[in-house]
């Protein structure tokens, strides 16, 4: 009987202290999440709360993320407080992160990577949403004949790079090429889409492609390997799993002495000669600006076009070394 | 007091997410407790009920029929592990897991090789959505997720008392007597694991419907929250439910209370990085607990001159 007194006493003493956690050790201005609805009634609301849910740690989301903090506290000084949560991989952790965000009331949600924009989208239709590190919107939230505008609550910034600009970059550098191989990771949603839009236009000019799709890192190297014994060139598209992989994959290619053209910075500097590159710092950047203005009331994020950063061209210049590659004309190396 | 206001206003949604695990929880609980077997197809399960859910929806089938579609998908991958275990003489464990892997291809497969298909709440009729979880509306997803756990309860309690049902419960109990009794044990593991892949799948298929996708991850760890919503609801609930159905019952609050506690880790402000190693702290603190309960009533047995008594009343 004494047992259980105390622990019930000990169990009521621990939710008593979870009362004493009013404070969240990220809030500058101390007034936490309650400053939405107390500031309503001015009119003039000058605090805000955004959500971040990110889907996993990953180096290009980390970028984009800081570039949306940078950006937004550079345009609302003081005025935001933000909450940067990682869902670890796992999708089920973004609905319970919204969920989170959704009953906190807060003024933005922020998500980075599909998985994270597909569980915004199912938890509010009122909250704005703006997606970032997406490849196609119109795939990510199946919305037929996209036009380039999502509308209703959400928007955000797209990491896609010309596609077509890409597969002409395959020919620019290796106008010999015949056979080509599709290099990415079946379990990211935006690979697959780049891949067979690259296919397409490789097609179209009469090259022969084929997909490798592993899996996660087990078993990169051995589909790489199929890759390059099938392919004269291997294009990567922005694979989060591959840019994570990117030595294993050059251990793979370079040996074999074949060439990679790559959808992003990071993977080629890893393991590829040529890419069209975006940085995902300025997309970051390029969200957290959305963001000011949608919070401020300057723009309506239902007529907010999904916005893109400029590309540009970029060479590996050590690469090209390896591979006895002359670089072509009018293409920067890649810094570090 | 921000903060328990927040917390009030996220119980909903963490509630509506555990009582869909707490399904999938109640399917682990029969291959873990009642047959004695540890499958681990379960996260490859859940994520085919999931997806064969999802694309049956934006084909245009009714979602009752697409969750039951998504059982039977379920039922099939049971049935494969079964098959291993039994027909290949591969211990269970490994059967999952070979199971586990194939689903994934099989996922993939299913969702026509794309990682990630939505399926928004505005575009189709779904039967539940984490859209509608605060409202006070025929949408909120509670009572639906109340009615069909109290359902597969009620089915279950009836399963198990029927012959077939005992002679399952036999089979985990004691293989050996259940063989010398004419039980063909064999047989009844594979329907044990069918009976709970189908329940996992159902489960994914509503979670799929809730979180408004299906991804072919969704299932990855997938058998920690299981094991972990059926060991917290046996160490809170073991001594005052005795009935079958209320352990089931106890098994789903289980699962409903490792998300509530997984939401306040969230709201607590904790670097998120940190969330898999909290969660696995949670899991251990629950096992450890009644193995030292055990100890601390071990030690009143001792002889008077060991100790000089004990602390406890």
């Amino acid at each position: 009987m004494k047992k259980k007194l105390i622990a019930t006493l000990l169990s009521a003493a621990m939710c008593l202290s979870l009362a004493a956690c009013g404070q969240k050790t990220d809030a500058p201005a101390g007034s936490g999440s309650g400053s939405g609805a107390v500031s309503a009634s001015n009119g003039e609301k000058t605090q805000y709360t955004v959500g971040i849910c990110q889907l996993v740690q990953h180096v290009a989301l980390d970028a984009a993320t800081q570039g949306f903090i940078d950006a937004l506290n550079e345009a609302l000084p003081g005025q935001v407080t933000i909450e940067n949560k990682n869902a670890s991989g796992e999708p089920n952790n973004c609905a319970t992160i919204v969920n989170g965000f959704v009953s906190e009331g807060v003024d933005l949600i922020m998500a980075n990577a599909t998985g994270a924009l597909t569980a915004a989208a199912s938890a509010t239709a009122d909250i704005p949403i703006l997606g970032t590190s997406i490849t196609a919107y119109g795939v990510a939230l199946d919305i037929d004949n996209f036009s380039g505008t999502v509308g209703g609550n959400i928007s955000g910034t797209s990491d896609l790079a010309d596609l077509s600009k890409q597969a002409d970059m395959i020919l620019e550098w290796f106008p010999e090429t015949q056979k080509v191989g599709l290099l990415f990771c079946s379990a990211e949603p935006n690979s697959k889409y780049q891949i067979d839009e690259v296919a397409k236009h490789l097609a179209d000019k009469g090259i022969e492609t084929k997909e490798f799709a592993f899996t996660d890192t087990n078993d990169v190297a051995s589909v790489t390997q199929a890759a390059a014994d099938y392919s004269d060139v291997v294009y990567i598209p922005t694979d989060n799993i591959a840019a994570s992989n990117t030595e294993a994959i050059a251990n793979v290619l370079v040996p074999a002495g074949v060439p990679a053209i790559c959808g992003e910075e990071g993977i080629c500097s890893g393991c590829g000669v040529a890419t069209l590159s975006i940085s995902y710092y300025d997309l970051g950047v390029t969200t957290g600006k959305m963001a000011a203005k949608i919070l401020t009331g300057e723009a309506d994020i239902s007529t907010m076009p999904i916005e893109y950063t400029d590309a540009t061209p970029k060479y590996n210049a050590a690469m090209c070394e390896q591979l006895d590659i002359t670089p072509v004309e009018g293409y920067t190396a890649i810094e570090g | 007091m921000s903060f328990l206001t927040s917390l009030m206003n996220a119980l909903p949604g963490a509630v509506a997410q555990g009582l869909v695990w707490g399904i999938m929880a109640i399917g682990v609980y029969i291959t873990y407790r009642i047959l004695d077997v540890a499958d681990l197809t379960v996260d490859g399960s859940l994520a085919t009920g999931g997806a064969a859910c999802v694309m049956l929806i934006r084909a245009g089938v009714n979602p009752w029929l697409a969750v039951l579609a998504a059982m039977a998908a379920g039922m099939l991958a049971g049935l494969v592990t079964g098959l291993f275990h039994t027909r290949c003489g591969i211990p269970a464990i490994l059967a999952g897991i070979l199971t586990q892997l194939s689903l994934y291809s099989i996922n993939l497969r299913i969702m026509d090789s794309k990682a990630n298909q939505a399926v928004s709440v505005d575009k189709y009729d779904l039967l539940l959505s984490q859209r509608y979880v605060r409202t006070m509306s025929l949408d909120n997803p509670l009572p639906l997720l109340l009615v069909v756990t109290v359902v597969v309860i009620g089915i279950l309690y009836w399963f198990f008392g029927t012959e077939k049902g005992s002679s399952i419960r036999a089979t985990g109990a004691n293989p050996h007597m259940a063989r010398a009794q004419g039980i063909d044990t064999n047989a009844n593991i594979v329907l044990g694991l069918m009976l709970s892949n189908g329940l996992v799948a159902l489960s994914g298929a509503l979670l799929s419907q809730y979180q408004g996708s299906s991804d072919i991850n969704m299932g990855r760890g997938a058998i920690v929250i299981g094991l972990a919503a059926v060991i917290i609801g046996e160490v809170i609930f073991g001594k005052i439910f005795r009935n079958f159905a209320l352990t089931l019952l106890a098994v789903a609050i289980g699962a409903v209370i490792y998300y509530i506690v997984l939401q306040i880790v969230l709201q607590l402000g904790l670097n998120t990085n940190d969330l898999k190693l909290v969660t696995a702290l949670i899991v251990a603190v629950f096992l450890a607990i009644p193995y030292w309960k055990g100890k601390m009533f071990r030690q009143k047995i001792q002889p008077q001159s060991a100790k000089g008594g004990n602390g406890n009343a």
